[in-house]
């Protein structure tokens, strides 16, 4: 490069380098933000050193082995969490549909939707075991019928959300070709919106339903039912081999949940298409045409 | 210097893309490769830095065997080799300067470029490599707000970065316009007579082969089948290469004009 | 009408056999809710029992519609808990989740066997819920914030490798091929061209994170890891429902500033 700088292009000038004030205050203030939470947090450096050990000995304790004769129980209360989970889902699916249409700047006037956003908004920021606690325990007492509904209601905020931003997204060709052709509000957003978000809504319920087999597993431990109590029991009597068999059996189930839910889900949004871009990067040669 | 001998690729499932290639580019040359797609020119680009595999033969570049380098010596060779692609490659999210310091890698050590702070020296070739392709004042303008033209030549400064003795241009052109074709054609001779880089390009369109190829290969079925000037290549040549009569997809510039 | 044959006008084509999984998905969703839902073998949904019951939540609706806002002084230190201890399980959570994510992503990792073993044990560590970790932490080294920092860096890790990993895979690899041709290394290569591509994403699922650490560091309070969640697991424990509303309406407007400040950034970063 060195050898010929006569020969560049004369009339040109290096522009200056543009300058980051911006990014860099902002970097700082992050890094400030994470110094002072590590600073100040209210943690015991002896516990910090003692962690490994103990969690070590803890874990040792659970998986070394199980007590395998506990799979019955444990499998028992799994199946019970998924029923909350499935009919949970059910629920917020079923009421997030109507919400989240009416909820969408395209579709319901501007003050309206902006309502309905804030209330889903509002739903979403209770977490299902406030709703628990707070309403659905008192209101049917103890047990799974309690934390179906607060898993219900508590899916409705962020399918609710999920569902209006798929529909403000719509592409408005085919809504505005059925409202030229004399369809009805009802008539164009069945067959004008709703087969272009049908898709990626099915596959969100899908996605909460995977969620909601974790919230389940937790309600459990407030005593709306599921596999979170029998988990919550064996480790406040310290029974580590029965709590390591509760542990094997939910990672096991939500796993196998979770592998079917994201089968169904890619179908129904590729139908079935294969995707092969990463090979590329290891073949080359499928990039030569 | 690049060295084919009995150079050969055959892709899983069975197709044949270079058959027994003897071919020597000398140091300096300004090679076109012509031919169908499928004939084999980009494996044959592509063989040279060892981006495609061979199955049989060698290919050498300054008397170094690109399949026998280990991962280090490929990294070394790959240094020297500068390669264009037709859909020019760019990191379209950051900046112009930040794509051609991507040639300035194979020298920057690992920790550095994790963080992205490259040395002076680094910066200042990767400057002068916009300045001869003619558009340093975007170095710091984000890749995606070029247009198609520009970014090839952002494409030839990553190349040029690298301070390569040969360039490989994988149909640089065959995305742009005839214009901005005709800009970037000169540019890669230009480069080629000041620099004196080899310099081998696949090109789809006949008439910018005889315009700025001074050497015309002609490939068909993976198999060399012209080796000669631009100027004995005439209509019968390329009706051999292309095994079939030529039609107006074939030249860039349209004949009435 | 008559119907028409199989042989149908010159012109017409044949109606292609419909799928059969519609149908049968909606039978098999069918059953199980009506068997997830029954009184013997579910959960004995009823909206009966709702109705009847509604008077029974009343009382408390009554309490936790009147916050007293007198209870907002004792919240401030465990909310800024809370905070810290979002932020700290952030930072290290989805720090290691990009090298790992990078491994579990065919476009980076040739290795199949790397890739295979990652890929299962991102799976395995999200298939836990952050509260059951939380659960076994508390149990395992006290209460207290650190219990709950881990079990929120374990929850974070999955999440956000895993999300980063799809990213991943939906790269354009044209800038990567670059990279080889230069002669760069296989870690020069993610960093300058695969990483790049990816930044926006990262950041996002990082504020995305964020925003459920607040939330759950505010729950997993309740099984004693710190934060929050503890004063609201005390509590209700006192039935002092106009005091949880306080606790909720803060969690609520925490989480809508958290959003507000992640849309703007991420506007600004695309």
């Amino acid at each position: 490069m060195a050898r010929s700088p006569s020969k560049v292009v004369d009339g040109q000038t290096r522009p200056a380098p543009p300058s980051r004030f911006q990014s860099k205050a902002l970097a700082l203030l992050v890094v400030a933000l994470i110094v002072w939470s590590v600073v100040t947090i209210d943690v015991d450096l002896e516990r910090l050193i003692d962690l490994p050990a103990r969690l070590g000995d803890s874990i040792r304790r659970m998986f070394l082995p199980p007590d395998w004769g506990y799979t019955g129980r444990a499998v028992e209360g799994m199946i019970e969490s998924i029923q909350i989970a499935w009919i949970g889902t059910l629920i917020g699916a079923a009421l997030s549909l109507p919400l989240g249409f009416l909820g969408a700047k395209n579709v319901s006037a501007g003050p309206v939707s902006s309502i309905i956003r804030q209330i889903l908004n509002g739903i979403r920021a209770i977490p299902e075991l406030v709703l628990a606690v707070v309403i659905f325990i008192p209101i049917l007492g103890l047990g799974p019928f309690a934390g179906t509904m607060a898993i219900g209601i508590h899916s409705i905020g962020t399918l609710g959300k999920l569902t209006a931003e798929v529909v403000e997204g719509v592409d408005p060709g085919p809504v505005e070709a059925a409202r030229a052709s004399g369809a009805s509000q009802v008539q164009t957003l069945r067959w004008g919106v709703l087969p272009q978000v049908l898709p990626d809504i099915v596959a969100f319920w899908l996605y909460r339903f995977e969620i909601n087999i974790r919230a389940a597993a937790i309600l459990g431990i407030v005593g709306a039912g599921g596999v979170g109590a029998i988990l919550q029991n064996t480790l406040t009597f310290r029974r580590w081999e029965l709590a390591g068999t509760t542990v094997i059996v939910i990672i096991i189930a939500t796993i196998a949940i979770d592998y079917v839910s994201a089968a169904v889900r890619r179908r129904i949004i590729e139908g079935g298409a294969h995707r092969q871009r990463a090979d590329v990067i290891e073949q080359p040669e499928l990039a030569v045409t | 210097m690049i060295e084919f001998d009995k150079a050969s690729v055959t892709y899983p499932g069975g197709v044949q893309a270079l058959v027994d290639l003897d071919l020597i580019i000398e140091a300096g040359q300004l090679v076109v490769i012509v031919g169908l797609s499928g004939a084999g020119k980009s494996t044959l680009i592509r063989a040279i830095n060892g981006l495609v595999p061979l199955s049989g033969g060698t290919v050498r570049v300054d008397g170094r065997d690109v399949g026998r380098a280990s991962g280090r010596e490929l990294r070394a060779i790959r240094s020297r080799v500068g390669m264009i692609f037709q859909t020019f490659n760019l990191v379209k999210r950051t900046s112009v300067l930040n794509n051609v310091l991507m040639g300035r890698l194979h020298a920057t050590p690992t920790w550095r470029s994790m963080i992205g702070w490259y040395r002076r020296r680094d910066i200042e070739l990767a400057m002068q490599a916009l300045e001869r392709v003619g558009i340093v004042e975007k170095a710091y303008v984000r890749a995606a707000n070029l247009s198609g033209g520009q970014q090839q030549r952002v494409g030839i400064a990553r190349a040029l970065a690298q301070d390569p003795k040969i360039i490989l241009a994988d149909e640089p052109v065959a995305s742009l316009d005839p214009p901005t074709s005709h800009v970037v054609m000169r540019d890669l001779q230009r480069i080629n007579h000041e620099l004196g880089m080899t310099t081998v390009v696949n090109l789809h369109f006949l008439d910018l082969a005889k315009v700025y190829g001074e050497r015309i290969i002609g490939m068909r079925g993976g198999r060399l089948v012209y080796d000669g000037t631009a100027h004995d290549a005439n209509e019968q040549v390329f009706r051999d290469i292309y095994g079939r009569s030529l039609t107006a997809d074939d030249v860039l510039d349209s004949p009435a004009a | 009408m008559t119907a028409t044959p199989l042989q149908a006008d010159a012109g017409r084509p044949i109606r292609p056999p419909r799928s059969r999984l519609l149908p049968l998905g909606l039978v098999v969703s069918a059953a199980i809710t009506w068997w997830a839902a029954s009184d013997d073998f579910g959960v004995g949904f009823s909206l009966g029992e709702i109705i009847d019951n509604l008077t029974r939540g009343h009382r408390v609706l009554r309490e936790v519609l009147s916050p007293n806002w007198a209870f907002f002084p004792q919240t401030v230190d465990p909310l800024l808990e809370t905070f810290k201890m979002a932020i700290i399980a952030s930072v290290i959570g989805c720090g290691v989740a990009l090298p790992l994510s990078f491994l579990a992503s065919k476009v980076t990792t040739p290795n199949s066997v790397t890739y295979l073993v990652d890929r299962g044990v991102l799976n395995v560590i999200r298939a836990l819920p952050d509260l059951l970790y939380a659960l076994v932490l508390v149990t395992a080294i006290g209460i207290g914030p650190l219990a709950g920092i881990i079990a929120l860096i374990l929850f974070n890790l999955a999440v956000t490798a895993k999300l980063l990993s799809e990213t991943i895979d939906g790269v354009d690899t044209g800038p990567s091929e670059a990279a080889w041709a230069g002669g760069a290394s296989r870690t020069q290569m993610i960093r300058s061209s695969v990483f790049p591509q990816i930044l926006p994403n990262y950041i996002a699922y990082v504020l995305y994170v964020f925003e459920l650490n607040v939330r759950a560091s505010a729950v997993i309070g309740l099984v004693g890891a710190g934060g929050i969640g503890f004063v609201l697991q005390v509590q209700m424990g006192f039935f002092a429902y106009e005091n949880v509303a306080v606790i909720v309406a803060e969690l609520f407007v925490a989480v809508f500033l958290i959003e507000l400040v992640s849309i703007r950034l991420r506007r600004r970063l695309v």
